[in-house]
């Protein structure tokens, strides 16, 4: 490292700004000091000249106090509450902390572990476990079993095969592919065959509808999403949303494409929910850092999607990630945004 | 490819520590009119604030046509190229339509103003569009209509393709609003988008596809236009419970009633012979379909032009003008209007009583009985408060109650509902119907119908061409959409 570069690097943090503007400051008062008493000695009238002497000088300490000192400061504070308040920073947010080296150092500390490839596994084997969890828990099993019985008793073996084929390639993708980011279409196609397996269950009161731009649907189906993101989002429009609802249901699953994000909405008919629920979604899903740190403790509804959120925040930053849409009795609608990232390369450069 | 003309991301902005956009998501694409409707009006303004100029977050980010703009990282202060366009004139009064339009622009750099090329440049925009407002006049002259296309023509030139209308429909009559939709369906086609905030869910499904529900400063949903089911399920049931009930005793109110009011053969310069009573305790909503007869008769109720020819009686009396006692008038946003803050509540809420009572300041007596009955009603609390600390519905609340203590025979309310959100309405409501109770006419003047009609016992149109009649009973065969009929 060159002198100049070290040099810059000692005066980004404010600790060390502070120290060299109170030298200055000391340095600054003792010459004032020094001229007024030179001054008193010879019987010189010099204090018009000292005087503005001072006033420039305090003006530039205070320039220099604000734009070195104070803004800094108050942008390493934003970043440091911000994080307090749950949000996770980014690389970005890090050359705003500037207080001191070691403080620097102590929340690098803290982003490598937030995004170390340990964590990215944890969180994604959870909503593994938690696809997996659900489906398995004795209501959908007993559900599963009993539609494949009906099956089996009113139209013979065919049905039977349908859904152990179905299940069976629900699993597979859930367990068995490993990549972070999959395409549209494989995600979609997840999606078909769990709706598939829920449809023995619900029967004809549930429909899903998927709407496109014909124009785009290549393009959309090449983009690349993390894997298991949309399926849960469905789920949870069925068990929240649809399921509890009297009389038939629908979900739809939105694609729409913009010059660099991709957004698909996932909406039901269903109960919906009320403003307070609403907001503590919301402010769930936003806040990165207490998704991680309070999953294990969270009993109700939600944490599939603060998942599958904190995964694209870690993927691809906090520009971009997922927001929920509700009102009492008209539905909900859950709206993801991410950017559009097609090509392999691109795909590697976010995993 | 959708392309995407403005973009709120989960936006939350703080002022003085209180927080008035939370998680706030918004999208706009090109060549859309998105409805906002605020169910309540908590973080509106902040939300317009927001819109012109780039203030900073707490968090969230903003885009326009894919390009960040404001970020809780780093907010430039820097305005927006988005107009909003609303009851507040952003136009210079005193300087001319094509000033406005033209020189005012910021590329504007030619040193002598040549008018006659101005004028000429100003008319295939104005052609484009099928409107014909005169150049040269100045802003101050023009309707609000006009103004308000105006407005639109500038943001057009100034080459704005993201503009916001704020809650036009109480501006302007139902003739000039579907004239404004038109025109906004061109300006749509050219690749324009535009925000239209208004109260109603009925009036956003004139024009948009969409709409979102606005509610504590977060958008709660968005909604596709023109489903009957929505609009159903908006409006909260205790609403219509509530509208029922009044139906109900409406009907018994109404039997045997005598006149209290009658204007008869009104004219002034727009105003041509209107001739119309109203009964005690009597509802009676007036639209007026053309802005300048609106003006005219505000102005004629607020004292600001007396009527050139007619009178109006009151009881037995004839009168050239407005002005007695008995006759109140509640002025539009009377919230701001009619309020006055250098003075205490009872103060305020006792200033139309000492006509009736001369005496009122000298004796305290008097005042400590008004706070002993209306203590109960209006709240203990609210005597000791300074008035600019009252929420919306306290001050509601002081102003019918200070013409309730007036006790005239009729109450015109300019606009009763203008700028309230459901809430608000419905308090609004409540508090007319109180006047009602005690036998005071209630004339509701407004220029559209969307919250006077379902309360109203007859309906008066008055447009250029005459004055037309409804009643109760025929209301349903109004074509105009109108909210919280379905109860009637």
């Amino acid at each position: 490292m060159s002198w100049r570069e070290k040099r810059k690097k000692k005066w980004k943090y404010i600790s060390n700004r502070v120290q060299v503007l109170g030298v200055l400051c000391l340095v600054a008062l003792s010459l004032s000091g020094a001229v007024q008493l030179a001054a008193a000695k010879t019987g010189a009238d010099v204090l018009f000249t000292t005087g503005c002497l001072t006033l420039l000088a305090g003006a530039a300490l205070a320039a220099a106090f604000w734009g070195w000192v104070i803004r800094p400061y108050r942008e390493h504070e934003k970043v440091e509450k911000r994080f307090l308040a749950g949000y996770m920073f980014s690389e970005e947010d890090l050359e705003r902390a500037v207080l001191t080296p070691t403080m620097r150092e102590q929340m690098e500390m803290m982003e490598k572990i937030i995004r170390s490839p340990q964590l990215m596994d944890l969180n994604k084997r959870q909503a593994q476990y938690l696809a997996l969890q659900n489906q398995i828990n004795p209501h959908f099993l007993y559900n599963t079993l009993e539609s494949i019985r009906g099956e089996a008793l009113i139209a013979g073996l065919s049905g039977v095969a349908d859904m152990t084929e179905s299940l069976a390639k629900f699993f597979r993708y859930t367990i068995t592919k490993v990549e972070n980011l999959v395409s549209v279409e494989e995600e979609l196609d997840n999606c078909e065959t769990y709706f598939g397996i829920q449809k023995y269950r619900f029967g004809d009161r549930l429909q899903l509808h998927v709407e496109y731009d014909p124009d785009e649907w290549e393009e959309i189906m090449n983009c690349r999403i993390p894997k298991l993101t949309l399926q849960p989002i469905l789920e949870n429009s069925i068990i929240h949303g649809t399921e509890l609802k009297i009389g038939e249901g629908n979900l739809w699953i939105r694609f729409r494409r913009t010059e660099k994000r991709l957004v698909i909405t996932i909406s039901d008919d269903g109960v919906g929910m009320d403003e307070e629920t609403l907001e503590r979604l919301n402010e769930k899903l936003n806040r990165g850092v207490d998704a991680i740190t309070q999953q294990p403790e969270e009993k109700q509804g939600g944490i599939a999607l603060a998942n599958v959120n904190n995964r694209i925040h870690l993927i691809f930053g906090d520009e971009y990630g997922m927001h929920v849409y509700s009102m009492a009795e008209c539905g909900t609608d859950v709206e993801i945004s991410i950017p559009v990232v097609t090509r392999l390369e691109q795909k590697e450069e976010h995993v | 490819m959708n392309r995407e003309i403005f973009r709120m991301e989960r936006v939350t902005y703080r002022e003085n520590g209180v927080t008035f956009l939370k998680d706030f998501n918004l999208r706009i694409d090109e060549g859309e009119i998105l409805g906002l409707i605020p169910v309540n009006g908590y973080g509106l303004n902040a939300f317009l604030k927001l819109l012109e100029v780039n203030l900073p977050l707490e968090d969230g980010y903003v885009y326009s046509r894919g390009e960040l703009i404001n970020s809780w990282k780093d907010s430039k202060r820097t305005r927006s190229r988005i107009s909003v366009i609303g009851a507040e004139n952003r136009l210079v009064e005193t300087l001319s339509v094509t000033d406005n339009i033209f020189v005012l622009r910021k590329g504007f750099r030619q040193e002598i103003i040549h008018t006659g090329l101005l004028h000429r440049q100003l008319q295939p925009f104005l052609a484009d569009i099928g409107m014909d407002i005169p150049a040269d006049v100045p802003v101050e002259r023009l309707t609000v209509f006009q103004r308000v296309v105006l407005e639109l023509l500038r943001a057009v030139v100034f080459g704005q393709k993201f503009v916001v209308l704020n809650e036009i429909g109480a501006l302007i009559s139902y003739e000039e609003l579907d004239k404004l939709h038109e025109i906004l369906r061109h300006y749509v086609a050219h690749g324009f988008s535009f925000l239209y905030i208004c109260l109603h869910y009925e009036e956003a499904s004139r024009i948009c596809e969409r709409c979102a529900m606005m509610s504590h400063g977060r958008i709660l949903k968005l909604l596709p236009c023109g489903s009957a089911e929505n609009a159903e399920r908006l409006y909260a049931a205790e609403y219509k419970k509530m509208v029922r009930i009044h139906m109900e005793n409406r009907q018994e109110q109404l039997k045997e009633r005598h006149q209290v009011f009658a204007a008869d053969h009104l004219s002034g310069e727009q105003i041509q012979n209107l001739s119309f009573s109203v009964d005690e305790g009597e509802c009676l909503a007036v639209q007026i379909l053309d802005n300048n007869l609106f003006v005219e008769l505000r102005d004629f109720l607020l004292q600001e032009k007396e009527p050139e020819g007619g009178a109006v009686l009151i009881g037995a009396r004839r009168k050239q003008n407005f002005s007695d006692r008995r006759i109140a008038v509640i002025r539009e946003l009377a919230t701001r209007t009619m309020v006055f803050p250098e003075l205490s509540y009872m103060e305020n809420l006792c200033i139309s009583l000492s006509m009736r009572v001369p005496t009122l300041w000298l004796k305290k007596s008097i005042r400590r009985s008004i706070r002993r009955e209306y203590g109960p009603i209006l709240g203990e609390e609210v005597f000791d408060l300074p008035v600019s600390s009252l929420t919306e519905r306290q001050k509601y609340q002081m102003i019918y109650t200070r013409v309730q203590l007036a006790r005239p025979d009729v109450v015109f309310c300019i606009q009763p509902f203008k700028g309230a959100d459901l809430p608000h309405r419905m308090h609004i409501w409540q508090l007319l119907e109180q006047l009602m109770d005690h036998g005071i006419a209630v004339v509701l003047v407004s220029l559209n119908l969307s919250d006077s009609l379902s309360m109203a016992d007859r309906l008066l149109v008055i447009g250029k061409e005459g004055i037309q009649e409804v009643l109760r009973k025929d209301f349903p065969t109004l074509a105009e959409e109108v909210p919280w009929m379905e109860p009637v």
